[in-house]
């Protein structure tokens, strides 16, 4: 169903003639979609149009436009994902790219206010001329700050010191799927960017709760978040050391180590304790086939992996990180840490020590610029799995129950053999809370490994039901509506919630409900 | 055929969408001001523009998945300088082909005579003339006329066959240099010639605008020329020309008995050696502006022949081993080595430089087919300077030197361009 030419006019006089298309070509440009198509790379179905706004007012037209002529809107920032395209015929896509800007960063008070397209990296590199940094979710710094922050999840590992994406919203500037501007938290109330839960409405557990609404409940086109102090130089400089860019310098008071323990329990006890005694900056569980890939490529990476060191020497273990204020509080982490370690048998991996992995993983754990490399590039194809937010013990319950079912699959040969548990991250917010996923890698053009990848993906999410090991990450939002329902039942029927947050606020289910929450029962 | 779009079918299948072409390495990253690092996606914004875009469009074509070729189809695949910073920003992290899908998606679409009109015009130009530019053939020896240079299309033999270029040959303002660079490899006791009016292309537009048959006509017939005049280095001024002869004229085959020079790299040498020294000074805040062929494109492109096994379940290992190029060993060093010798300049770096620098916007004929494009990018590149206070830009390209300059005059700046020989020799 193409759009008539007069709506596409009306849109095209909201945007300009140079910022709507629906040029076959680049129509095809945004179905590819490798990540999160079943199989393959492309998606099945195809916007009408893209239009690209780049004002609040521009967002508000289209939306009204949207309601007025029964067409459904979907909004992209940065489009990784098959979630980023709508899942219903007819459907116009809005992509966010023009809107981004930084538009302020308040040193005094730690916070930034930004568009939909800033992406992480962007915020970074001008916070810390600050001597501010920003919270970098999992996925990288090649991903918008707003997205994670209001629509997406928002889990990183420099969570241990910069919290969740989530908790870092302040205040958000929403264009409802009606087209109405609403402003929440101290903006709603003309007082500023500073807090997300007021003076003026605050409806973080209405926009996104946990996971968020994935692009399905109209547009966040501003929003604050959190900034955190920074500690090392305004500006990072890089040598090249092929294929990476790694620091020129080590930077001062900053400590990085792989650490590992003779079993998953004396690890979660170790990141407990850790988080309990509030120190370290960046924490995630790494995997030996993620470290390993951060090392080598190709044959290098297979040798590696066969002769089975890595596997032996990083079985249970960590990444943490200690970057201090000063040399007093620096020693006083590394105390605390060797005092965790005595009592946890943690231990630190000769791998980390070597200058190279010490470049590398500095820079890796500042910059999150790695993922593409650990997860796209061995097989091509690439998901994530479990990944419900909870204690430090539920995480490591989803390692068990993810190595047993992803070992079932490695030996079918369908999906890549990562050694089976490939986890990453762990604890946030200093320890109060804890995260984990378990990555595959497998092949999205070989039908074989594609279905298996599903296989596996789906039964994944019925382990999590039975095992009550939370609602997992993606998977419920990206197999697409109605799937909420699988667990709304465990879990105090929340989607019935869903469906009447998206009854109320999108009468007309104007914005794209699929990746999101249909409104209907 | 050396550009077939079904040999990148494995890339553009394997693209992860991740948008990591857009951005220049994020840990180069410094400023949200020069944070773009492709001047196509940066102004046309949607996606179809950038690196990953082009290669889902180029896989939709070479799967039958778009219909019609459309006269917007055809803009956006030349709204494109071909500069390869998609190409280098991509494989930092992984080791994908996204520059050579872009040239064969064009291959693809030319040999099916799909093209823009303008570009007709150039290749009519090529085929008749042997340059690019539209002017007379007979005309492009005129610009080393007085000089008394050896010319070796007339049997005269030398050590060194110096190859100006289309631009520096015909352009009145640029052939000054090109005199100027004879007269420097001259007084530098070198044994310099060159082809006169038998000079032609090097076949650098024809090939990055998809015309392979044209580009190999004039890329062995060059080889062809320069072995039989049987010099031992062909020192070119173009970067266009030396980034096709280094990175794409080895793999027709042909032996190359000569060494391939950019005037920077034999420039450095002889500063080096103390046959030039710099007797003034040239008191200014100086920045260079690193051409992308003379940079990330001059890297000799190994084009990946080999099988794909499964390993570790669905670890999929080529044998034998790809080589990777990203653009890291282009020629950076030999023009800033020359710029900061220089007495009295202060030397200052622009945020995008090297394998990630911005583009001038002059490349892949889009100077001459989309001027509009060519000159907002090089405003950029302009605005990029002045952020680092420079009060000069130096490069050592015809085309980026061109477009930089028109940009400046454009925007009423202040802002002077000099080719680098221009700095030399106001400065020896």
């Amino acid at each position: 169903m193409a759009l008539r030419r007069d709506t596409y006019r009306l849109f095209e006089n909201v945007v300009g003639p140079e910022n709507i298309s629906d040029e076959p070509a680049v129509l095809r440009s945004y179905m590819y979609q490798p990540f999160g198509s079943k199989e393959g790379v492309w998606a099945e179905i195809s916007p009408e149009a893209v239009i690209l706004p780049a004002t609040t007012e521009e967002v508000v037209a289209i939306a009204k436009i949207c309601n007025r002529y029964g067409i459904v809107f979907k909004p992209m920032s940065t489009g990784w994902g098959l979630h980023n395209l709508p899942g219903v015929e007819g459907a116009v896509s809005l992509d966010l790219r023009r809107m981004n800007r930084i538009l302020e960063i308040d040193e005094k008070n730690m916070y930034a206010v930004v568009e939909p397209h800033v992406i992480c990296m962007q915020l970074q590199v001008e916070a810390m001329k600050r001597g501010l940094n920003c919270h970098i979710i999992g996925a990288g710094s090649n991903t918008s700050v707003l997205a994670s922050a209001t629509s997406v999840v928002g889990y990183g590992p420099d969570g241990l010191s910069m919290g969740f994406s989530g908790r870092n919203l302040l205040g958000v500037e929403w264009v409802l799927p009606t087209g109405d501007v609403l402003k929440l938290g101290s903006p709603g109330a003309g007082s500023g960017w500073f807090c997300g839960d007021g003076p003026g409405p605050s409806l973080r557990g209405i926009i996104r709760g946990w996971e968020g609404a994935w692009g399905g409940l109209g547009v966040f086109t501003k929003c604050a978040v959190k900034l955190f102090h920074w500690n090392g130089p305004p500006e990072l400089e890089m040598k090249r050391t092929p294929p990476n860019y790694v620091l020129k310098e080590p930077i001062k008071n900053m400590k990085v180590a792989l650490f590992s323990f003779p079993t998953i329990e004396k690890l979660a006890e170790a990141a407990l304790q850790l988080g309990e005694a509030e120190i370290g900056w960046f924490v995630s569980r790494l995997s030996p086939s993620f470290v390993g890939l951060q090392m080598a490529s190709g044959a290098n990476y297979v040798a590696t992996w066969q002769t089975g060191m890595l596997q032996e020497m990083l079985k249970y273990s960590f990444l943490f990180v200690i970057f201090a204020n000063s040399e007093g509080e620096f020693d006083y982490q590394q105390k605390v840490l060797a005092q965790v370690l005595g009592d946890t048998g943690g231990q630190i991996s000769p791998v980390s020590e070597s200058r190279e992995m010490q470049e590398l993983t500095a820079t890796a754990v500042i910059k999150v610029d790695e993922v593409t490399r650990s997860c796209f590039r061995t097989t091509g194809g690439f998901n994530t799995s479990f990944g419900a937010m909870d204690t430090v013990d539920l995480a490591m319950s989803q390692i068990k129950a993810g190595r047993v079912l992803k070992d079932k699959y490695i030996r079918r040969g369908v999906i890549m053999d990562d050694g089976g548990d490939n986890s990453a991250t762990l604890v946030f917010d200093q320890g109060h809370m804890a995260y984990t996923e378990m990555l595959l890698m497998y092949d999205h053009h070989d039908h074989d490994s594609a279905e298996g990848a599903y296989q596996y993906l789906t039964e994944s999410n019925q382990a999590m039901l039975d095992q009550k090991l939370g609602t997992p990450i993606f998977q419920v939002s990206q197999v697409g509506q109605g799937k909420h329902g699988m667990f709304g039942s465990a879990c105090y029927n929340y989607d019935k919630w869903l469906r009447r947050i998206k009854r109320q606020f999108d009468p007309n289910n104007a914005c794209d409900p699929t990746a999101y929450s249909s409104p209907e029962e | 055929m050396i550009l077939e779009l079904k040999d990148y079918l494995d890339d553009m299948k394997r693209c992860a969408r991740c948008s990591l072409c857009k951005w220049p390495p994020l840990a180069q990253m410094k400023s949200w001001r020069f944070s773009n690092n492709c001047p196509s996606i940066a102004r046309y914004n949607f996606h179809t523009y950038s690196g990953g875009g082009r290669m889902a469009l180029g896989l939709a074509l070479a799967e039958g998945r778009l219909d019609t070729i459309t006269d917007e189809l055809l803009n956006i695949v030349y709204r494109c300088t071909a500069c390869g910073a998609c190409d280098s920003s991509c494989k930092y992290n992984a080791e994908l082909e996204v520059l050579w899908p872009i040239y064969s998606t064009r291959a693809h679409l030319a040999g099916m005579g799909y093209f823009l009109p303008e570009h007709s015009m150039i290749i009519d130009s090529l085929r008749k003339e042997d340059n690019t530019l539209m002017k007379p053939k007979a005309d492009r020896g005129k610009w080393a006329e007085g000089l008394g240079v050896k010319d070796l299309s007339k049997g005269e033999k030398a050590e060194v066959v110096y190859h100006a270029g289309c631009l520096y040959c015909y352009d009145p303002e640029l052939s000054a240099i090109a005199r100027d660079t004879v007269l420097l490899l001259k007084q530098a006791g070198v044994d310099v010639g060159i082809r006169g009016s038998q000079e032609t292309c090097c076949g650098s537009t024809a090939f990055q605008l998809g015309f392979q048959g044209e580009f190999i006509k004039f890329a062995e017939s060059n080889i062809d020329d320069w072995n039989a005049a049987g010099v031992a280095r062909v020192v070119t001024s173009c970067a266009c020309g030396f980034g096709i002869m280094k990175s794409v004229y080895p793999l027709l085959g042909r032996q190359m008995k000569f060494e391939v020079l950019h005037i920077t790299q034999y420039l450095d040498e002889l500063l080096k050696q103390g046959k030039l020294r710099f007797s003034r000074s040239f008191p200014a805040r100086v920045t260079y502006h690193d051409p992308c062929n003379l940079g990330r494109k001059s890297e000799t492109y190994v084009p990946w022949k080999g099988t794909e096994k499964k390993v570790l379940g669905q670890f999929i290992l080529r044998e034998p081993e790809k080589a990777v190029s990203r653009g890291w060993n282009g020629v950076y060093e030999p023009p800033r080595d020359i710029i900061r010798s220089v007495p009295g300049i202060q030397f200052v770096e622009m945020e995008r430089i090297m394998e990630y620098s911005w583009c001038c916007g002059a490349g892949s004929g889009v100077k001459q087919t989309m001027n509009d494009l060519a000159l907002w990018t090089a405003s950029e590149r302009i605005a990029e300077a002045k952020s680092v206070g420079g009060e000069a830009i130096v490069t050592a390209c015809a085309w980026c030197e061109q477009n930089l300059k028109e940009a400046v005059r454009q925007t009423g700046g202040n802002l002077m361009v000099y080719d680098i020989v221009e700095l030399v020799r106001q400065a020896l």
